[in-house]
């Protein structure tokens, strides 16, 4: 069922990214990576992924700039969006909600099956649980 | 020496008077309006010594062509005041220079109290600061590596890691585990140094051998453009050091060469002997800084965010402590380099 699910990771920090995309690939996701903001936005201009994970803290470009710009474009503007920072303060998780951020994760609190549990309930909202 | 004033108790006529304290075992000369004058200790020190400690052996005004009225603060003679005028004190006018002597050495012992407070409150303060930047450093630089080591235990225990990948996920458990145990390390070394100091282990060593010793601790946090070039080998340096202090100051600066070089390049590591001292360089060709912000590298959390290293992680400890370290033993830390050229730190110990 998530065939041809593609998500982008936005993250700097190959690292971590490597790891998400282990997961997601295994989950049978299509993963691409951007590792840094502009090559996020490019790909996510050029690969209309379904589901976009982003991180904060990045050279150039940082993620708070990344949201506004996708939700400026109307190709992106309804892409769900899922930040995954390091940081866990209260008024950047505002910040973030506020531009239109689905979720707001903490990396050290978010293993990458909880990961990909939130790509799963984002792009089937039927198979949510009925709690 | 002439830093006199004319003054009179009210009981005689006018006199001329020097007070000269006495502050770390240097006498100090204070004008009578209680400004202290930089320009006079040595010559006073010179001058009146003989005096002084007749006054302190003795404890009594003396006579001759000067009167000397020892301050005391606390029972101790901290300083003198000196009074010319040629006549022999009256029995008033020697209890009014006493009383004021008394004062004097009152208004010391407060101040010097108040001294110790301050010097205290700052501490204490600056204590405070450290720990804030401590919990800033845990809620940010730790939880990072953290993460990794979290994320890739689970798949492991899920059994939801491919078995091809299984290599990867140990080395980036292990090599995590190992920034956060460097992170903790820098912490506790910097908590050490604020409040009790660092007590080197001293030990003949040959610095070669640091240095291979650290270059093959940070040769897996290399990046894949990374090299550590060979190190050029003319004869064992000996030096008088703590080895492991020493290594941990060469990995810091080694660190600091990998993650400020994310483009890749050559870092090389030279080691000569200059005279009496050791140099040791430590050269990156990656995106430098001003030469005007360079000396703010050493400041304890001196890091220098700019958009283009605001995303490399650091805790802004790791060049504070590789230079106070090389400061304990005698040495130092210079950084030349130029912006998008690189940087280059050269750590200079004195030779055994």
């Amino acid at each position: 069922m998530e065939d041809d699910v593609k998500v982008l990771l936005i993250e700097d920090d190959v690292a971590a990214a490597e790891m998400y995309r282990l997961r997601l690939v295994a989950d049978g996701y299509t993963v691409i990576i951007g590792h840094d903001g502009h090559e996020g936005l490019r790909l996510a201009a050029e690969e209309a992924p379904d589901f976009i994970y982003l991180d904060l803290r990045m050279p150039g470009l940082d993620g708070f700039e990344v949201l506004e710009r996708l939700r400026a474009e109307p190709a992106t503007m309804h892409t769900p969006v899922i930040i995954l920072s390091n940081y866990g303060e209260p008024e950047l998780r505002e910040r973030g909600l506020r531009l239109g951020a689905l979720e707001f994760l903490v990396k050290a609190d978010t293993t990458p099956a909880h990961l990909s549990q939130t790509v799963e309930r984002a792009v089937s909202p039927r198979s949510l649980p009925s709690a | 020496m002439q830093l006199t004033a004319q003054l009179s108790s009210g009981a005689g006529a006018a006199r001329d008077v020097r007070v000269l304290l006495l502050r770390d075992d240097l006498l100090i000369c204070v004008a009578a309006s209680g400004a202290l004058d930089p320009a006079v200790p040595a010559a006073c020190r010179v001058a009146d010594r003989p005096s002084f400690e007749q006054a302190i052996t003795s404890g009594e005004i003396t006579g001759g062509p000067e009167i000397v009225v020892p301050v005391q603060a606390d029972g101790v003679v901290v300083g003198l005041l000196v009074l010319g005028g040629g006549d022999a004190l009256g029995e008033d006018e020697r209890d009014t220079w006493l009383r004021l002597a008394g004062l004097l050495g009152f208004g010391i012992s407060r101040a010097a109290i108040v001294d110790d407070l301050q010097q205290e409150a700052e501490r204490s303060r600056g204590l405070e600061r450290l720990k804030g930047e401590f919990l800033n450093i845990a809620a940010h630089e730790l939880r990072s590596p953290l993460g990794i080591i979290r994320g890739y235990a689970s798949m492991l225990s899920e059994g939801t890691l491919p078995e091809t990948d299984r290599g990867t996920a140990l080395a980036r458990i292990a090599e995590k585990a190992e920034e956060m145990a460097r992170l903790i390390s820098d912490m506790l070394e910097t908590a050490r140094l604020e409040t009790i100091g660092l007590e080197l282990e001293l030990e003949p060593v040959e610095l070669l051998g640091v240095i291979d010793a650290a270059l093959a601790e940070m040769r897996p946090l290399l990046g894949v453009d990374h090299r550590f070039p060979p190190v050029e080998r003319s004869g064992a340096i000996a030096v008088v050091a703590d080895r492991k202090r020493l290594t941990t100051m060469l990995t810091n600066l080694l660190d600091n060469a990998i993650k400020y070089s994310p483009g890749g390049g050559d870092i090389e590591v030279d080691c000569e002997r200059d005279g009496r001292v050791a140099r040791v360089q430590v050269r990156d060709h990656g995106i430098g800084i001003n030469a005007e912000q360079a000396h703010m590298l050493f400041t304890r959390f001196g890091r220098l965010v700019t958009p283009e290293t605001s995303h490399i992680r650091g805790t802004g400890l790791g060049l504070y402590l590789a230079r106070e370290t090389a400061r304990l033993h005698g040495g130092d830390i210079h950084v030349t380099s130029t912006l998008g050229g690189g940087t280059t730190f050269t750590v200079v110990l004195p030779l055994a």
